[in-house]
């Protein structure tokens, strides 16, 4: 400490500035190499490192040249300096690339045409960014190591393994399962798993999103479809209230897998095995696909509009003799025409089917699962549709002070505890995605879209709200949820001044405070943080 | 640019000249189709037309010893094809040397341009054209054709092979000996592609 000086500990940290490639930038002191380079859109290539893994540096393929050093220096363990200069193209960082890649296809059995990774594997863009060399192995004289083992949720072919311990890291850091190990030395070195033993935890779709080539795959995808045959949508998982920003991966109108988006402030670049099977719903041939009213007859096949329009009448004629059940599958904007629709009508209102609001925050396995495997429970709370309560909604149905119950989902008719009430009530309709032996029940089903059927937002449990885009068209007259109120409010002579998802969500951030001043643009690809009251979610988190 | 214009007068009789000369032409060519050989039409379909060693006909998936296909359901095809006529189904191999292999292979062949593309992008050489043309069905359905329609070995024995990866490749371990067996089990002989 010099005399008359002292250290400022509130300024912020002096930026460092450096030059990669001729691009000159600033950087926050301690980024690596290889994160400025993303930072300026330069890809140093890589395979052992990853955004949300510990540095390992394994791989050296992240080679780069800097003004003042020696030796070529890997770009994902070094440290910028204030002025450093950095090349990742020169010729002797090239050349470098050319030979690691060489080394490491040295014993790869360049099976691409029978590999799941084909198309998004490093291996293959880096061979044809850099490598380029006939290779001087023959394929009888390359090392065999085991393929196709069968690791429950993930295929291993320790052959297409490149050893960069990303699924080692990722086991140790995230899920502290250490499943996989090296086995073996030199040429012989594989990953393996202790006996062969299966991989049982909920985290193993990861594995083979974390390596960079066909070693690990998953099992449910495989052989399934080429990668480059498929089209991403931005989505956000319906499995739990995390609410982890997803890739839908689709062809043809059709589900293929999901995978996940990174987001450093959700889910970093994870997701769940349960969140990712949550596509198999969608493509279920048991979905409800037209509407119908249940007549002297039996159940008569109606239009949506028809069908809707008898329940507003009923809704007209019962006026506050109605109770609303929302729905915390359902999305903001569903749930905003909802409410509307409740109010308008002046019936009891609610969701709290199950009480997930009490499970909204709590980690079920200390990585990214919660309790409440709804994604918007937190959405219905912003909201305020918890007014009524369940039990005397139900009450009042028992004693047939209930005339119509208009369900946005059908949680309240798997209860069986609440069926002799609901019995008691003349008219119930509901919204429904799937056929249930329950749906029996009601007197009106329509046929609601899922979640990759229509735009929207969910509010996580960190009241964080995400946006999810639509992927695809619904099976036959399957309609978003608050197109269905909507039309109901329509008829009811009170429409819904908007058209579009992004027009509820306008009429949403007025009526409700702590929306204000949002939009779909603003919320974006990432989502936006709603402003923390005392005692949310760190708070609640602790204690979870 | 001035148009030159030309008057023709209508109202003047031909004559029998025009004709004659007309006639001579077609006798000519009709002594030159009886006597002189060299018809340019053909009796099919009794007679079939010759066609180049690198025709585009139907396709045909070739077979491994063991009589499955060679295919390894890369989709490579499937990609490459600008009419989208191939339909693939990838499954697992019963035996794992190779794990993958293709459970339904359908090319609709209304819908294919025959432009060889399929035959160029394979990797394994399982795909490649035969010399078929006459495609006749009833139905549209029928003229979608399956896995082991394009393995049918007979077809390509009656209208021979057409076009297939060129001989560029020749050195290739694999394709010689699917050529040796080509001509041990069928008495092809591929030799360099022939006009």
């Amino acid at each position: 400490m010099r005399a008359g000086g002292c250290f400022e500990m509130s300024t912020p940290p002096k930026m460092t500035k450096i030059t990669i490639d001729g691009k000159e930038l600033e950087v926050p002191p301690g980024t690596t190499v290889i994160q400025a380079g993303l930072m300026a859109g330069i890809e140093i290539p890589h395979f052992c490192w990853h955004p949300d893994l510990a540095v390992d540096g394994n791989c050296r393929m992240c080679l780069v040249e800097i003004e003042k050093m020696a030796k070529l220096q890997i770009a994902c363990n070094t440290v910028v300096s204030d002025g450093m200069v950095v090349r990742t193209t020169s010729e002797k960082a090239v050349q470098a690339h050319r030979t690691t890649l060489e080394f490491l296809l040295v014993n790869h059995p360049i099976d691409c045409p029978v590999c799941d990774q084909a198309g998004e594997c490093y291996l293959q863009d880096q061979y044809m960014e850099h490598g380029l060399h006939d290779s001087k192995i023959q394929p009888e004289e390359k090392v065999r190591k085991r393929k196709v083992v069968d690791l429950g949720p993930i295929m291993l072919d320790a052959e297409r393994c490149v050893l960069c311990s990303r699924c080692l890291r990722f086991e140790a850091e995230v899920t502290h399962t250490n499943s996989f190990e090296f086995v073996n030395r030199g040429d012989h070195t594989q990953i393996s798993t202790f006996e062969n033993r299966p991989i049982t935890h909920n985290y193993a779709g990861n594995l083979a999103d974390v390596c960079p080539v066909g070693a690990l795959l998953s099992h449910d995808f495989r052989f399934k479809m080429r990668v480059w045959f498929l089209e991403a949508t931005e989505s956000v998982c319906t499995g739990c209230s995390t609410g982890c920003n997803i890739f839908i991966d689709h062809r043809d109108g059709e589900a293929q897998r999901l995978r996940p988006r990174r987001n450093v402030e959700v889910n970093k670049s994870w997701m769940c095995d349960i969140g990712r099977r949550e596509y198999k719903e969608i493509a279920l041939d048991t979905r409800v696909t037209g509407a119908r009213i249940k007549g002297a007859s039996g159940w008569e096949d109606a239009s949506n509009v028809s069908a809707l329009d008898v329940l507003a009448d009923r809704l007209e004629a019962a006026g506050a003799a109605s109770a609303f059940l929302a729905t915390p599958q359902a999305s903001n904007e569903d749930l905003f025409a909802f409410r509307t629709l409740a109010e308008r009508v002046g019936g009891m209102l609610d969701f709290r089917v199950g009480d997930p609001q009490d499970k909204v925050r709590v980690l079920e396995d200390g990585v990214l699962l919660r309790a409440d495997r709804n994604p918007n429970t937190q959405g219905c709370l912003d909201q305020g549709l918890g007014r009524t309560g369940v039990k005397e909604i139900l009450a009042a149905c028992a004693a047939g002070k209930v005339k119509v119950l208009v369900l946005e989902g059908p949680e309240l008719l798997r209860q069986p505890e609440a069926m002799d009430a609901v019995a008691k009530v003349p008219f119930v309709a509901v919204m429904a995605t799937h056929e249930e032996p329950i749906l029996e029940r009601a007197h009106l089903v329509v046929p609601a879209a899922m979640w990759a059927e229509t735009d929207g937002t969910f509010t996580n449990y960190q009241r964080r709200v995400q946006r999810f885009r639509r992927a695809f068209a619904g099976p036959g007259s399957a309609t978003p949820r608050w197109e269905l109120t909507a039309r109901v409010l329509k008829r009811l002579g009170a429409p819904l001044a908007a058209g579009s998802t992004r027009e509820v969500f306008a009429l949403l951030a007025k009526a409700v405070a702590d929306y204000a001043g949002l939009d779909h643009r603003s919320v974006g690809a990432g989502g936006r943080a709603l402003t923390p009251r005392p005692g949310d979610v760190a708070t609640q988190e602790a204690r979870a | 640019m001035a148009a030159r214009v030309v008057t023709v007068n209508r109202d003047t009789k031909p004559g029998i000249y025009p004709v004659l000369v007309g006639m001579a032409i077609t006798l000519k060519n009709m002594l030159k189709t009886m006597f002189g050989g060299g018809a340019a039409t053909v009796q099919f379909p009794e007679q079939k037309r010759k066609t180049s060693g690198r025709y585009r006909g139907i396709h045909i998936l070739t077979q491994r010893e063991d009589g499955t296909p060679k295919c390894v359901a890369c989709y490579m095809c499937a990609t490459a094809c600008p009419a989208e006529c191939i339909y693939i189904e990838a499954g697992e191999r019963p035996e794992a040397t190779i794990e993958k292999y293709p459970t339904r292979f359908e090319i609709d062949l209304l819908r294919c341009v025959y432009c060889g593309f399929c035959v160029d992008a394979c990797p394994e050489e399982a795909i490649f054209m035969s010399r078929e043309n006459d495609l006749v069905g009833t139905t549209r359905a029928e003229l979608i054709i399956d896995r082991d329609r394009l393995m049918e070995r007979a077809k390509l024995v009656e209208y021979g092979p057409g076009y297939r990866p060129t001989d560029h490749d020749v050195r290739r371990p694999v394709r010689i000996a699917a050529l040796e067996r080509l001509k041990h089990e069928h008495g092809i002989v591929l030799g360099p592609p022939t006009r």
